[in-house]
């Protein structure tokens, strides 16, 4: 047998022994439980902090932690489930929610998670945590995300732009483009918006940050009833939404894909507003201080939008203990080392009770507004099986419309290829009819 | 001051000035690029890299720091570089040592040996050179769950050992080795794996050290496969572990940046070891003899 | 002299022909674990990807499982033109970085067999692009591609006196792909360069002594006998070089994607876009089918051009 072989043969004899000594002892409740999550290094110390604190709390559960780096998330949850050792506990994306609940992974969480935690979520938290077809909860999670716009104070003032106070007051579709437009022959501006093209051509964050644009001029990128593309993705809304992008890129705007995501606040600031994700606040305040101020994003039709999703928790149907299972996430999620952590790396709150503790989001706060849009506008993104189709399309689309592309002849292409990909899957049922 | 330097003429001087001046500026041209990185890791505010990416600041430092680095040798208990840096030193002398000797072996059957089909077999291992490494990782994924062998060090280490690339290169090396030295082992009544071992691997220790510097940066860097294949902490190669500093919204520039600086160090260290066998060889002077 | 270098008189003894067959078992016996490991860990799962080719099968398995397509995934990838057009960017890519990173590298490689001081030195230092990893690679390059204040295109401004404009290079269908050669001949010529290095060692000091006695000049030096002391070498590097170039990925994952407009699309691009983000395993390991045979046929070519006239 190899070194390696007898290793494993020995940890696993002392583990059985453990686990049946503890069980004797206790005689109660002894889980063991898998968690799968992904995290930049204080993440990964903070959860792995709260699971210890558990685990002490709960003498004879264990929680084992597969921490996995989010570049191959999904291949590696689609291996897991070839091996049929699917993790109990498992962070996700969440517009991979709807995958994973309709390839029948997941369990809801009702019944499972304190109530009081579930009443805490916010609209948007909510939201990205149902399934459609039965409307019920399968993932929770403390933290959400949003974009908002950021702009320099100063220069607004100078230009005696006005600044809203809050969501209700965002800017209309009308007024943006003339705003854009001063902002053009401004001293100092080279593009009046970074659109953070500099992310990259083919990634999550174009519909991600563009499809609240479409939300609101009044399309979408599917139809949330009749989960069809064509007809709402090439509808005139969502024509009229990428015509006006692509107006904007023209007419010179917009940073290009080349010029790097930094131009908001690198020396004599090149860009005057950017549409940032929350995580921006803290690289442009590292530069501009108290200068930053921070925007709602602008209403192009009736209803502003904006984006929401982050990665959130869910129990997978084959876990080995359910009830420990939610136990411990009950746990995590109202732990007050876990919460801090987050918070002092500017977390954006998916639970009203840690919006309130975070003095960057709680009201008077700086990002007050980005936090306001969570109950006021926030727009999952489409919550269908489908999705990885519709985000590949959309992205496609999205960068060639950019490059000068006729809008309603990439949409309609889009449009085709998600519905040739329903009907692939005969309309993934029971989304279609 | 002996006679023999002072009889070396003035123009070969002149032309020895022009080397070293050219190679001097090649190399500070070539490696300026790689300022960017050490730069980046002695900077100790990650909102700081980000201000200055993208202008001729990014190529300097106010206040050089070492915490970057002193942060991640401390981090222990989320990423313990320690471990990973041993795991990685581990998968690397296996693979090394093995690949050595079994590409080795196998090309000098095929350079030398007598077995029907070696041209065939030479053939097939050039073709599997073309399939890239993203087109077979998931079915090789479920092959190495199926047997169980998810998230350990031999997962790691035996795909690599043997490689068309390495077979291909011994074998175009092994092919030059002049007919007279193969003939006079075999005369002595040696069998090919004495011939091989007492005879070929001797005089080929830059082709050796070749492999050796390729094959070790190649699985020193390995990180698709590593990043499918382990779970946890237990084999994680450091390829695999700063990948967390690389996060989904916001990236941790100094940590990501401090290190792949350390990442590059075990390694050139190795490469500096091995590229001391770039000797001229003995075949050059068996030649003669 | 033995007896057996004279031709054969009478039939083999038993002392013989047991001798050649356990020479024989041992020249298996060396093929062997080298060849037991390709066999399982690169011709089993390539065979694997044959059969997924040949269905729909998803990245995530779903509930209604993957079934039989036939040839269809062929096909429909056959029928891309996007696929097409990524096949033609590899193309373009092959033949400007093959030269350009196998010149360099040989270039270097001469300049380093040199006796030198600091040789050392300089050995190490010229490698570090081949050590440092792509992903790193690819942001330092990032930034200094930048546009439109880039180090880059500060230095072109300065060294044209401000004549020539800045160069969006890595938004520019023109000049996207050259950069992408730039950045990829500097990280791998290192490659390239040491392999040159144990090359050279082998070819006999005493041909170039008696060459400088024969008064031949540098050039001819080069042309006569470093070139063809290298030829196993260079047939080695051609090829080598190519089929990498062929499999041209990550730096385009990570810093284009494809764009722009497709300019810099690779068919492994387009696959790893095909089956990773779309999830489509089957039409994934079509394109790696076609890719695998269009290379190969590629490098046959190369190597039936290169081959040994003697």
């Amino acid at each position: 047998m190899t070194r390696e072989g007898k290793n494993l043969l020995a940890r696993a004899s002392v583990a059985a022994l453990a686990l049946a000594l503890g069980g004797l002892a206790s005689g109660a409740q002894a889980a063991n439980l898998k968690l799968m999550f992904q995290g930049d290094p204080f993440e990964i110390g903070v959860i792995s902090d709260a699971a210890k604190r558990f685990e002490q709390a709960n003498p004879g559960t264990t929680i084992e932690l597969v921490n996995t780096p989010h570049d191959v998330y999904n291949e590696k949850v689609g291996a897991a489930v070839s091996a049929k050792a699917l993790p109990d506990i498992l962070e996700l994306d969440a517009p991979f929610l709807a995958n994973y609940v309709w390839s029948g992974f997941l369990q809801p969480l009702s019944g499972l998670i304190d109530q009081k935690l579930i009443d805490d979520m916010t609209p948007s938290d909510v939201s990205q945590g149902t399934y459609p077809p039965d409307k019920k909860l399968y993932a929770i999670g403390l933290t959400d995300s949003t974009v908002a716009l950021y702009a320099s104070r100063k220069q607004l003032e100078s230009l005696k732009i006005r600044i809203p106070k809050g969501v209700d007051d965002a800017w209309t579709g009308d007024e943006f483009e003339a705003i854009l437009k001063t902002l053009s022959t401004a001293p100092g501006v080279k593009w009046p918006i970074d659109l953070f093209r500099g992310y990259g051509a083919k990634t999550e964050w174009i519909p991600y940050a563009y499809e609240p644009i479409l939300v609101s001029f009044g399309c979408d990128l599917i139809n949330r009833e009749t989960w069809r593309a064509s007809g709402t993705l090439d509808g005139k809304g969502c024509v009229a939404a990428t015509t006006a992008m692509q107006r904007w890129v023209k007419a010179g705007w917009v940073v290009p894909q080349s010029a790097g995501t930094n131009q908001f606040y690198a020396e004599g600031r090149p860009a005057a507003l950017a549409w940032g994700g929350h995580w921006f606040y803290a690289e442009a305040n590292k530069t501009m201080g108290d200068d930053v101020v921070v925007l709602p994003l602008p209403k192009f039709g009736a209803k502003g939008a904006s984006p929401n999703g982050t990665w959130i928790y869910a129990i997978s149907k084959t876990a080995s203990d359910s009830a420990m299972a939610g136990k411990f996430l009950s746990f995590m999620l109202q732990d007050k080392a876990y919460r801090d952590g987050y918070r002092d790396h500017s977390g954006f709150p998916g639970l009203k009770s840690f919006a309130a503790d975070s003095p960057l989001y709680a009201p008077g706060g700086p990002m007050a507004t980005a936090f306001e849009q969570a109950t006021k506008t926030a727009a999952p993104r489409p919550p269908h099986p489908g999705y990885p189709t519709i985000t590949l399309a959309f992205q496609v689309a999205m960068t060639n419309i950019f490059d000068g592309a006729d809008p309603q002849s990439e949409l309609t292409k889009a449009a085709k290829k998600i519905d040739a990909d329903i009907d692939d899957n005969d309309g993934y049922p029971p989304f279609g009819k | 001051m002996s006679a023999a330097a002072s009889s070396s003429p003035p123009a070969a001087d002149k032309l020895r000035i022009v080397k070293v001046a050219s190679v001097v500026a090649i190399t500070l041209v070539i490696i300026s690029p790689l300022f960017l990185l050490a730069v980046a890791s002695l900077k100790p505010d990650r909102f700081q890299i980000l201000a200055d990416m993208g202008s001729f600041k990014a190529f300097w430092v106010a206040d050089p720091s070492l915490k970057n680095f002193a942060d991640i040798i401390t981090f222990s208990g989320p990423l313990p570089f320690g471990r990973y840096l041993m795991n990685s030193m581990i998968i690397l002398a296996f693979t090394v040592t093995g690949g050595v000797f079994f590409n080795s072996m196998a090309a000098f059957v095929l350079a030398w040996g007598r077995l029907p089909g070696r041209a065939l077999i030479l053939m097939l291992l050039i073709g599997l050179y073309i399939v890239p490494q993203e087109s077979i990782v998931l079915p090789l994924l479920s092959i190495v769950n199926r047997v169980g062998l998810a998230d350990t060090f031999i997962a790691q280490i035996l795909p690599f050992m043997a490689s068309p690339l390495y077979i291909f290169l011994l074998y175009q090396f092994f092919i030059q080795v002049p007919r007279d030295i193969y003939d006079a082992a075999r005369v002595d009544g040696a069998r090919p794996f004495e011939i091989y071992w007492k005879v070929f691997l001797p005089i080929s220790l830059p082709a050796l050290a070749t492999v050796a510097i390729l094959l070790g940066i190649e699985t020193w860097n390995q990180y698709l496969w590593p990043l499918m294949v382990t779970q946890t902490d237990r084999a994680r190669p450091i390829s695999v572990g700063i990948a967390a500093f690389f996060g989904a919204d916001s990236i941790y520039w100094n940590y990501a940046m401090a290190a792949s600086v350390m990442m590059m160090t075990p390694v050139l260290a190795f490469y500096l070891a091995f590229q001391k066998w770039f000797v001229s060889s003995v075949i050059s002077s068996a030649v003669k003899g | 002299m033995t007896a057996e270098a004279f031709p054969r008189l009478s039939a083999p003894s038993a002392a013989r022909r047991k001798r050649l067959l356990s020479a024989r078992a041992q020249e298996i016996l060396m093929l062997a674990p080298a060849s037991a490991l390709i066999a399982a860990f690169l011709l089993t799962p390539f065979l694997l990807s044959f059969r997924i080719a040949l269905t729909n099968e998803r990245l995530i398995p779903r509930p209604v499982p993957a079934h039989f397509v036939g040839l269809e995934n062929f096909a429909q990838v056959l029928s891309d033109p996007t696929f097409w057009q990524a096949l033609w960017n590899v193309t373009r890519f092959t033949l400007m970085v093959v030269p350009v990173q196998c010149g360099f590298a040989l270039a270097m490689a001469l300049l380093l067999n040199q006796k030198l001081p600091w040789r050392n030195f300089f050995r190490g230092a010229l490698f570090l692009p081949a050590i440092t990893s792509m992903s790193v690679v690819c942001v330092i390059w990032g930034t200094l591609f930048q546009f439109p204040s880039g180090p880059l295109n500060q230095i072109l401004g300065f060294l044209t006196f401000g004549l020539a404009g800045p160069v969006d290079w890595l938004g520019n269908v023109n000049t996207s792909m050259p950069a992408i050669v730039l950045l990829s001949a500097w990280q791998a010529y290192g490659f390239q360069m040491i392999v040159f290095l144990a090359g050279l060692q082998n070819i006999p000091n005493e041909l170039y002594e008696a060459a400088r006695l024969d008064g031949a000049k540098t050039w001819a030096r080069f042309r006569h006998i470093t070139l063809p002391g290298l030829r196993q070498t260079n047939v080695f590097v051609l090829i080598i070089t190519t089929i990498q170039a062929f499999k041209l990925f990550t730096q385009i994952n990570i810093l284009t994607q494809g764009g722009p407009r497709g300019s810099t699309d690779t068919v492994v691009q387009y696959m790893y876009s095909v089956g990773f983000v779309d999830q489509r395993l089957g039409l994934a390991s079509a394109v790696s089918i076609l890719l695998f045979f269009f290379v190969l046929a590629i490098s046959l070519i190369q190597r039936f051009v290169l081959r040994d006239r003697q």
